[in-house]
């Protein structure tokens, strides 16, 4: 196998096992976004329905008040 | 107040990043950590942008929260490609540069795609739904390619401090974001805790990364048998 082909199959082996830790997490998470960047006040996840106080996500690096969720 | 001290850690944060900045500039460390200098320099700029819509525009205003997940998924393939650079710096005396740019953009396209086909059925704002998932799935092959990356420096030996320092720093942030996800959703009652974890995790990072530059001599060396626990 060439070096080429070696690479291809090493990302997709890494995408695989990334999507396959996230479907896990995931589907035992409570709905929020995954995410891992810099700060500011965060704002709530768009595609939750819940009406009340809102939860920071927990992959964001600040808190704050967080705005309603335009995708109710 | 808890709003107060979060602003703090935040201000804190900005500060640590624009000092790596500086220090790197000062120093000559550019261009070596290019991606990571980028990265901090983008990511203080994003910081500070995003008080600045919020005094503007308000926390639920549409421009806040656009801006925000827009800049927080750019920052996300800035935070990618920084630990790409972390990978180059590692595999550097293989020669496998080309291989290592072929592997970032084949992942990185591959990610993109695999988002693309899980926000495709979604209904109104396909994009604004496209770019978290990104951001989200990135953050996952990020989790991922920090344990191979540490898995690579035990197997090859790395000796440098400083880059076993930014590599173990990374791998402790994502595990530890992770980590406080699974605690809040088994200790819900506890989100006052919860709440600030992230925030302190969001200013752990920097701090760390400023004391690899700042106090860690490019030629310092580490024993690798202090790293691994070999089987005898």
């Amino acid at each position: 196998m060439s070096r080429k082909l070696t690479v291809v199959f090493l990302a997709t082996l890494v995408l695989v096992g990334a999507m396959s830790l996230k479907t896990v997490v995931v589907t035992h998470g409570d709905g929020s976004i995954v995410m891992a960047n810099s700060g500011g006040p965060v704002p709530p996840s768009p595609w939750k329905n819940s009406g009340g106080p809102v939860p920071p996500s927990p992959w964001k690096n600040s808190g704050g008040p967080v705005p309603p969720s335009p995708w109710k | 107040m808890p709003g107060l001290v979060i602003h703090i850690l935040d201000l804190l944060t900005a500060l640590l990043q624009a000092s790596i900045v500086v220090v790197s500039l000062a120093r000559g460390y550019t261009r070596r950590y290019l991606t990571i200098n980028l990265y901090l320099a983008a990511s203080t700029i994003v910081l500070f942008l995003r008080y600045y819509i919020l005094s503007q525009h308000g926390l639920s205003s549409g421009e806040y929260f656009y801006f925000y997940y827009y800049s927080d998924a750019l920052l996300t393939i800035g935070l990618y490609f920084a630990l790409m650079g972390l990978y180059a710096t590692v595999f550097d005396e293989m020669k496998a540069a080309q291989y290592l740019r072929v592997f970032t953009i084949l992942l990185l396209i591959g990610t993109a795609a695999f988002s693309c086909a899980v926000v495709q059925q979604s209904g109104p704002r396909l994009f604004t739904r496209y770019v978290v998932e990104i951001s989200q799935n990135l953050y996952f092959v990020g989790l991922v390619l920090t344990y191979i990356l540490w898995g690579a420096v035990l197997k090859l030996r790395e000796t440098r401090t400083r880059v076993i320092q930014l590599v173990l720093s990374l791998g402790v942030y994502f595990s530890a974001f992770a980590g406080n996800y699974a605690l809040r959703n088994l200790y819900p009652q506890l989100h006052f805790v919860w709440e600030f974890v992230p925030p302190v995790l969001g200013c752990l990072l920097p701090l760390s990364w400023a004391y690899a530059f700042w106090r860690i001599p490019e030629d310092a060396r580490i024993a690798p048998s202090r790293l691994a626990v070999v089987p005898r």
